[in-house]
């Protein structure tokens, strides 16, 4: 009799520990909000009363990242945001970025361009010190330069050729022809020259690569570079900036100590302390103060925003990121000959038809419901309403980006079911779904990637829209990132519709590495001749060499390219940067927090 | 004896080269490579990654690949990663070897020291109030997703209560010496207990079941009928025989331990093998798979030996020759 009851019992005894469990969260949540309203308050009266007495040094503060580093430390051969979230404190280069983009003098004093742009003349700050002591000279500028020109660079990792490739003898030095790179040279300790092969639209882009030490490095051969400590260990790795990063516990913690010889002057605080956490529990140890910061990557998530911004100690920076995700158009497919023979040769490519008529892929423009994935406000859409729909691929904080140049595709299901009624694209069998003009069965695939939560959970959305307006869609299961970029690349497949987000740099807004016809990233083979013009006319000297010409061309073609969709661009998320207020200082530009950083201060440092 | 140990040893060369072999062809098998995940970047031109490849050997066929990997391994060079720029493949391993073994020696000391005399008071007083306790309470710690029982434990033990710290395997750089032992011996607990008590279940169930099995024997009744105390038959006859199964289940947990606890080294941050071989998989990091798989086969291949070592201790019946 008894035994017959057990699984029961067993089942009503489990479901009792659970809630006691979970009242006992519920519980302590509500408590340990209460018992921390009058800490914080009283936080905030002494630090109204620190703030007026102006910065203080000492302190130490903690951030927070989602993954560790992969642990190469060297500017030249680093390839991860983990990594830069370190080098942004440690190492500097010849420029940096202000509010508005525009480069500014950093390690670099003054800078002369000639006429026609081809030569770019640098006085360097003079008493800059490395951080082992060693002075900063214009030998180390050469030197960084032309380790990353030299012909064992790329195979030993590096990708960063693009600072070099605009440069005078690269392909020469490159090559191995020459031991002389006349692209950066050395006049005395503290002028450089930069010589361009062409007159370029952006040298000081070019100059602004991060700076290493010579005398570090000048012994070893570039590609035993990336094996040495140098560029591995903490407390090893030399820069000019701000901080030291001087001790590690490989994939825990990264420790930064002031660097007090810092040529801009002492930083205020003692240490930042860099710790690995999982994102899990990173809301609750930013709460409890155990946290300071948390920035790019990664930030705050979009459904935290809410919750977080409830938090009395804790600061929120929110802005656009430079980044946005697209519903990619396969306009042309390559051919399985050029797929073997890795050519980007847009006379051979293959069109598309089952999306080659423009109005086809406006309609499907109308048809996502933009606004809906972004969403008004917390518990909407796919971002909590933190990001905004964007209708050109220029990240929106840039002089380039011309939001009205290009068409505004709101959402209008009627209007997409009208406009492929009268492309011809009717549903004739009455199977609910719209054949080809021919009459023929017209199923898009859709691939998408894993890896980007929310980008995986707008594909179904996206299907789902696109099916009320009686397109088939064939929705693919998702691959992840490293298996889905070569069904990008070799697309002698039958991809139609496909899912991928870009981070930009913020340096340039020139779009043509992702859309010109032969980019290896224009994955949807877009061939449109005007595009091709416009881009080269926006970067042609000596016209380009004003910003408002370029303005005006890349809102032209800003223009095209919405018109033409070689993509829909879905979204750009905001980032939603926190930190808590105990610290000062704390400037937010467009693409970093972390300028400045030795004017950071706490106001409770003892 | 020494002669079937040295016999057992030999036969593990063929067994791991069938291993490398199907380990290095599935995973080149899967589609993309080491550097197909990382073309995210619009600044960095495609043709950067194809020199790369090319410098790697990627774009050399299957059989050649395996061989050059093969034959660097006979020279006991496991290479470079290449996911971790600049490191040694040995380097990796062994900054991360000892967090798993420590946490996975924790862990399985907590289950044996919980489960075990459970086990045995569950078998020696059957279907008492106890025994329904011990059997609810492992069933509980079986059936809890490892993840939710570290979040849980994270919630109220470390950011609630603030006992215990909730992420990695110490608090500072600083610390040495006794103050350093401390220290890693408090960021332990958590992912410790959360290792641990998922594991009794399987070992209490076992034990009480065997024990239970022996008790009814007809030599314990014998040993009981010539007036042998209780605890002499529960610790000279009962125990070493129950003990067997056990054995089996620790010969397997020996490549276990190795291969680590993905998902409670993830919720608490705990650098360990779990999350490096994870990342070396989707990264597809070649040499680290290659090697940590090499490795667990070896870990597992002797524990299964040291099992039936230990078997012939336990009971004097089984004989090797």
């Amino acid at each position: 009799m008894f035994k017959r009851y057990k699984p029961s019992i067993v089942l009503l005894a489990l479901l009792l520990i659970l809630g006691l469990v979970l009242s006992a969260c519920a519980k302590d949540k509500v408590e340990g909000v209460k018992k921390d309203d009058p800490a914080t308050e009283g936080k905030k009266d002494g630090e109204k009363k620190a703030a007026n007495d102006g910065p203080t040094d000492g302190g130490t503060i903690t951030g927070a990242m989602y993954s560790a580093p992969a642990g190469m430390f060297n500017p030249i051969f680093y390839d991860d945001s983990y990594e830069a979230n370190i080098l942004d404190f440690t190492h500097e280069g010849l420029f940096t970025q202000n509010d508005k983009l525009e480069f500014v003098a950093n390690l670099a004093k003054d800078w002369k361009l000639n006429d026609d742009q081809t030569e770019l003349t640098l006085h360097l700050e003079e008493g800059v010190k490395w951080h082992d002591g060693a002075e900063f000279t214009a030998k180390d500028v050469v030197f960084t330069y032309k380790s990353i020109a030299d012909p064992d660079y790329v195979a030993a990792g590096g990708v960063r050729s693009n600072y070099v490739e605009p440069l005078l003898g690269f392909e020469a030095y490159n090559k191995g022809k020459t031991k002389d790179f006349e692209g950066v040279v050395a006049d005395g300790d503290y002028t450089v020259i930069f010589k361009f092969e062409e007159p370029s639209v952006t040298p000081l882009y070019t100059a602004s690569f991060t700076i290493i030490p010579e005398h570090i490095f000048k012994d070893i051969a570039i590609k035993d570079i990336p094996s040495t400590p140098e560029s591995l260990e903490g407390g090893k790795v030399i820069g000019t900036g701000p901080f030291k990063f001087t001790d590690m516990i490989e994939r825990e913690q990264y420790v930064l100590e002031r660097n007090v010889d810092y040529w801009k002057g002492a930083p205020h605080l003692d240490k930042i302390v860099w710790k690995v956490i999982a994102q899990s529990v990173m809301t609750g140890l930013l709460e409890k103060g155990e946290l300071d910061f948390v920035a790019s990557p990664g930030g705050i998530h979009p459904a935290d925003f809410d919750m977080v911004n409830e938090y009395k100690n804790i600061e929120i920076i929110e802005q656009p990121d430079f980044g946005y995700q697209i519903l990619g158009f396969k306009h042309n497919h390559r051919t399985t000959a050029d797929v073997e023979a890795g050519v980007i040769e847009p006379a051979n490519w293959v069109p598309n038809k089952k999306l080659s008529n423009p109005v086809v892929r406006q309609a499907i423009a109308y048809a996502v419901n933009r606004e809906g994935l972004v969403g008004e406000g917390h518990g909407k859409g796919l971002l909590h309403g933190h990001g905004q729909p964007i209708n050109s691929p220029v990240a929106t904080q840039f002089w380039a980006y011309d939001d009205k140049a290009a068409i505004n595709y709101t959402y209008d299901p009627d209007k997409a079911g009208e406009m492929l009624d009268e492309a011809g694209y009717v549903d004739k069998n009455a199977d609910g779904f719209r054949e080809d003009p021919d009459g023929n069965e017209w199923i898009l695939n859709m691939d998408y990637p894993t890896g980007n939560e929310l980008r995986e959970k707008s594909a179904p959305i996206i299907q789902e829209q696109l099916e009320e307006v009686g397109i088939k869609v064939n929705l693919r299961q998702p691959k992840e990132m490293s298996a889905y970029v070569p069904g990008l690349t070799d697309d002698n497949t039958d991809w139609d519709l496909y899912l991928i987000g870009w981070t930009l740099g913020s340096t340039d807004p020139d779009p043509s590495g992702l859309w010109a016809a032969k980019a290896g990233y224009n994955f949807s083979r877009w061939n449109n001749p005007k595009s091709g013009e416009l881009l080269q006319k926006a970067v042609k000297a000596p016209e380009a060499f004003e910003q408002n010409f370029r303005a005006d061309v890349y809102g032209e073609w800003q223009h095209l390219f919405s018109e033409d969709l070689p993509a829909l661009l879905l979204y750009a998320q905001n980032s939603i940067w926190a930190y808590n207020d105990r610290i000062e200082g704390i400037i937010a530009l467009p693409h970093t927090m972390y300028q400045d950083s030795h004017t950071w201060w706490v106001n409770d440092a003892k | 004896m020494y002669q079937y140990i040295i016999r057992r040893i030999l036969v593990f060369i063929p067994m791991l080269l069938a291993l490398s072999i199907i380990v290095f062809g599935l995973a080149k098998a899967a589609p993309g490579d080491p550097l197909s995940g990382k073309i995210v970047d619009p600044n960095i031109d495609l043709a950067v990654y194809e020199q790369q490849r090319e410098a790697l050997g990627l774009n050399k066929s299957i059989p050649v690949q395996y061989f050059n990997w093969a034959s660097s391994v006979a020279r006991g060079d496991f290479g470079e990663s290449i996911a971790y720029k600049g490191r040694s493949v040995q380097s990796l391993i062994t900054e991360r070897i000892v967090n798993t073994l420590y946490l996975g020696l924790v862990a399985l000391g907590i289950t044996l020291v919980v489960a075990i005399p459970i086990g045995i008071y569950s078998a020696r007083n059957p279907y008492s109030p106890l025994d329904y306790g011990a059997t609810t309470f492992g069933f509980f710690g079986l059936a809890t997703p490892n993840f939710f029982f570290g979040l849980v434990a994270i919630y109220l033990l470390s950011i609630n209560l603030g006992w215990f710290p909730a992420q990695g395997t110490t608090s500072s750089t600083g610390l040495s010496g006794f103050a350093e032992f401390k220290d890693r011996i408090h960021h332990m607990v958590l992912p410790g207990l959360t290792l641990g008590l998922a594991g009794t279940a399987t070992y209490m169930r076992y034990m009480r079941s065997e024990v239970l099995d022996v008790l009814g024997s007809d030599y314990i009744r014998t040993a009981k009928a010539k007036g042998m105390s209780d605890r002499n038959v529960l610790y000279k006859h009962t125990l070493r025989n129950a003990m067997i199964p056990i054995i089996t289940l620790m010969g397997f947990e020996f490549g276990a331990l190795l291969s680590g606890a993905i998902i409670t080294e993830q919720v608490f941050n705990f650098p360990g093998l779990g999350t490096l071989f994870l990342s070396s998989i989707t990264n597809h990091d070649y040499p680290v798979i290659m090697a940590i798989a090499l490795l667990l086969g070896v870990a597992i291949l002797i524990g299964n030996l040291l099992a039936d070592i230990f078997y012939s201790i336990v009971d004097p019946r089984i004989r090797y020759d």
